[in-house]
């Protein structure tokens, strides 16, 4: 029993992580109805910079780099929006489009940190990386505690960004009626760059976070991307409240599936839900029918 | 009828080997005379490899436009397969290959039939899965990584000292893929192809089973990835891995050299192959040992450079630079005629025989029973939308060869009606007969080849195919062959008065081509019902007395024709039976006077406070 104890206290603490992650890409898909391949990538480059080197160089901790990294990311998020994405806005298939702009993103994103900074597997070595509080049986990872923290009040400021300020309010009425919204006098341009910028700057923060207790390497992207999609699609595919649910879904469900299956296997399990998904319940579980993408 | 001089037959496959077999042969020359330089033919074994993977994936992605993000899955299947059975079983690849191809088909089945039903990127997605779970299950088994056992040098296993017979092998399957993509894109099939991938609904209507073409598509391009797979393996890898075979870095070239080279183009992936692929070899020969992921940012970097820029691909702009862009035949524009529909259309086929089409008289079949048969109805059709009903218990009979026209408010349930009776919507209650046979759960492409025939109200034309391709999609109902689906294309569209047109693409068009070519396809299918939505709008007065002509004309060729229109007045002239819906609701029906003096009709379109003023006086 404390063995399934421990595995839901993993799973959530490791669901959280995904969650911060794909909020962020539900974001995308539901605002700018475009998929960010290269969103778990992202995530990877803050693991590299600025979690791992600002250690290295300046022995900033992670957990503050994750502060530093989203003006950062918001920055390379607005930018790639407004450089690549933009370009494809209202072309036929720009669903597609945007699936094959950012495969290549990823790949480039990887393949730049592979030359910059060797592939080896990477981990970060502070005080908390390792230490745990034990409750009753179950012991608690302290990195993995702070990470929850810390992601649970950003996607909260994420909430309260697009529901209480008018640029929030702009950004969710763009992805109501985009059209509508230009009518009204509504930079979209600026609206899709300040979203998809949001959207990254959250995942520079997860990128960090996840990096104070997992090793990393630059093609750690390809795994991740896939559970982020699952975790979205699960979640309704444009909800927010439903990408967090989702993230917390798959954590739970990759440790848990460690009872019956080896763990090797454990992303086979999450995959295979995934596609079960894709093709019962394409609008996930909070998203209204109709709706699926 | 008299041919014009202009009239030109349908492109022929055989126009085409030439210069397939000339450039396979070019690099079977060209390894033989580099000689024992292993490098320089290790270069031109990759360009035809990945040439022929591109090739083969451009066939459901690139025609088809479904983009198959976990293509590796099949190329993959093809190589653990054939090597697995080598390894294991002392299976000759020859024979091996063969059991991966099915394999992959198997998967494509599997994978496809659930998936190509949905749409958007996330199916894309979905197929992108399967591979990153066979990864892990593989590993699982041990098979992470497997070394290919030396059993000798010859054709039966596959393995020889001189890289020539493999770049022999790699431009005979290339040779090969490339005749059937070529195939395709001139086979009825390959126009089914492009026209779902610019509209699955519109496609559907003239008849094209697109669930059915999508799946063909994808097995195909699944069976071709295997064997290129099979060849990958066994000429470059030596030791395969899962990761080597299965991972993402194989999907981005093949993605890369599609879509640089042109995606639904045969050239295309052909030329990207030709210079990405030695650009990418030499510089991880030159700097892959200090920066060991030089070679994929090139194709990550062409892959985003050739959508921002030139998203059409590199073939189609050598295309447009050389001028090999369709030039413009003017011909005088015939004026339509019932004649169409009666004419002896001379073909010549492949083999050369002369022969002739004739289109079936539809009048005389239909003469001797002409006022006692229905040729549609419904009975108690009723159809919502989460609680809006659309169409509440409607009951309509037509008889044959009538023009038969619908009137009522917007939202009265007009569209929905077509879309119930041509199969896009199924009616929750209630059923249709066609011609004496239920048709109710029928999908529109069955319909279409009944004999329904339809037009829309936003038109539906393929932009990607020229104006006759556009009506040979309809033709290709009644006559699969290339041949004589063009004749029959070629004479509507003459009749129709688009023959200056007829072999430009279908942009750019006038309102009035733009309904003519609707109609010619429509008409194209031979249809013994004929569902016109609102035919008149966006046309000017004169044009919307001419289409009433082209309505009345047609009908009287045999066919029945059901009308939704706005313009009362038009409708009134060429109507011989109304229908007035409200609501759902068919609220009255009748002759054109009838219906358009109906209180309730009179009501709907000018309110009550008219009727009233206008019933007191």
């Amino acid at each position: 029993m404390d063995t399934v104890f421990q595995l839901i206290v993993s799973g959530i603490l490791s669901g959280v992580s995904y969650a911060i992650l794909a909020v962020g890409l539900a974001m995308i898909v539901g605002v700018m109805k475009m998929i960010n391949f290269a969103h778990a990538e992202f995530a990877v480059l803050a693991m590299y910079f600025p979690a791992y080197w600002f250690l290295e160089w300046w022995g900033i901790d992670p957990f503050v780099s994750a502060f530093i990294a989203f003006p950062i990311f918001f920055v390379l998020g607005y930018l790639t929006q407004r450089l690549l994405l933009e370009r494809i806005l209202g072309a036929p298939e720009a669903e597609t489009l945007s699936v094959i702009i950012t495969m290549g993103l990823s790949f480039l994103i990887a393949n730049l940190i592979l030359i910059g900074w060797s592939g080896a597997p990477r981990i970060i070595n502070q005080p908390y990386t390792m230490a745990t509080w034990p409750v009753g049986n179950v012991v608690i990872n302290k990195a993995q505690v702070y990470s929850l923290v810390i992601s649970l009040a950003f996607i909260g400021a994420l909430f309260l960004f697009l529901n209480k300020t008018l640029m929030g309010k702009a950004i969710k009425a763009a992805a109501d009626d985009a059209e509508g919204c230009a009518y009204m006098g509504i930079n979209l341009r600026l609206v899709y760059g300040l979203a998809f910028g949001v959207a990254i700057g959250i995942t520079g923060v997860g990128g960090c976070l996840m990096a104070t207790f997992r090793p990393f390497n630059p093609f750690f992207g390809e795994t991740v991307i896939v559970l982020l999609f699952s975790s979205v699609i699960m979640g309704g595919v444009t909800s927010i409240t439903g990408a967090l649910l989702g993230g917390v879904i798959i954590g739970l469900m990759q440790q848990l599936s460690i009872l019956v299956v080896p763990i090797g296997l454990q992303n086979v399990a999450v995959f295979t839900l995934f596609v079960v998904f894709l093709y019962v319940r394409p609008q996930g579980i909070l998203g209204k029918k109709g709706r699926a993408v | 009828m008299k041919l014009d001089e202009t009239r030109q037959g349908p492109p022929r496959l055989r126009n085409y080997l030439l210069p397939i077999l000339l450039f396979c042969i070019a690099g079977v020359l060209l390894s033989y005379f580099v000689g024992s330089h292993r490098y320089t033919q290790r270069i031109i074994l990759l360009v035809f490899l990945w040439a022929a993977a591109a090739s083969s994936f451009n066939i459901i992605s690139g025609y088809g436009g479904q983009t198959v993000f976990g293509y590796m899955m099949y190329v993959g299947t093809g190589a653990y397969t054939t090597v697995i059975l080598f390894k294991f079983l002392g299976v000759s690849p020859l024979l091996g290959m063969w059991a991966g191809v099915a394999i992959a088909v198997l998967i494509a089945l599997i994978i496809g039939l659930p998936t190509l039903r949905l749409h958007g990127a996330f199916f894309a997605i979905g197929t992108l899965s399967f591979p990153l779970i066979t990864i892990p299950i593989l590993n699982n088994f041990g098979l992470d990584e497997m070394s290919i056992p030396f059993t000798g040098h010859g054709a039966a296993s596959m393995q020889f000292r001189d890289i020539r017979y493999y770049v022999l092998i790699a431009s005979v399957l290339l040779a090969f893929i490339l005749i059937i993509v070529q195939k395709i894109e001139l086979s009825r099939f390959g126009y089914s192809l492009k026209a779902l991938k610019q509209n699955e609904a519109a496609a559907e209507a003239m008849g094209t089973d697109t669930y059915r073409t999508k799946m063909i598509a994808f097995m195909i391009s699944a069976g071709l990835g295997a064997i290129v797979g099979t060849l990958y393996a066994f000429s470059i890898m030596f030791i395969l891995t899962t990761y080597t075979i299965f991972g993402i870095f194989i999907m981005i070239r093949i993605l890369s050299i599609t879509i640089v080279g042109g995606p639904a183009t045969v050239w295309g992936p052909v030329i990207a192959a030709c210079f990405l692929v030695p650009v990418g070899e030499l510089l991880n020969a030159q700097f892959g040992d200090r920066y060991p992921g030089v070679q994929d940012i090139i194709y990550g970097l062409a892959l985003i450079a050739s959508i921002i820029f030139m998203r059409d691909g590199i073939w189609v702009k050598l295309c447009t630079v050389f001028g090999k862009s369709s030039s413009k035949r003017a011909s005088a524009t015939r004026p339509v005629t019932v004649e169409a529909f009666q004419t002896v259309i001379p073909v010549t086929d492949r083999k050369g025989t002369q022969g002739s089409i004739r289109f079936e008289s539809i009048q005389t079949q239909t003469a001797e029973n002409r006022n006692t048969a229905s040729i549609l109805k419904l009975e108690g059709v009723s159809k919502s939308f989460g609680g809006v009903s659309a169409l509440k218990d409607v009951d309509i009979e037509v008889g044959e060869k009538k023009i038969v026209g619908i009137i009522g408010p917007n939202g009265a349930g007009k569209t929905t009606l077509f879309n119930v009776i041509n199969g896009f919507l199924t009616p929750d209650k209630g059923r249709i007969f066609f011609k004496g046979n239920e048709t109710t759960h029928l999908k529109p492409h069955s319909l279409c080849k009944c004999g329904i025939g339809r037009t829309f109200q936003i038109p539906q034309i393929f932009s990607n195919l020229t104006v006759i391709e556009n009506i040979m999609l309809g033709s290709f109902n009644r006559w699969g062959d290339v041949e004589k689906a063009h004749a029959i294309a070629e004479n509507i569209g003459q009749q129709m008065g688009l023959s200056s047109r007829l072999y430009d693409k279908a942009v750019g068009l006038t309102m009035w081509e733009v309904k003519s070519l609707e109609f010619s396809r429509a008409l194209a299918t031979q249809p013994k019902l004929l569902l016109v939505d609102e035919p008149m709008s966006g046309l000017n007065p004169e044009e919307t007395n001419r289409i009433g002509d082209v309505i009345k004309m047609i009908a009287e060729s045999g066919v029945t024709i059901i009308v939704i229109e706005h313009v009362v007045q038009s409708l009134v002239k060429i109507a011989d039976w109304m229908v007035g819906l409200e609501d759902g609701r068919k609220v009255t029906e009748g002759t054109p006077q009838e219906v358009i003096t109906h209180p309730r009709i009179i009501e709907a379109y000018l309110g009550a406070k008219w009727r009233e003023r206008h019933a007191r006086s």
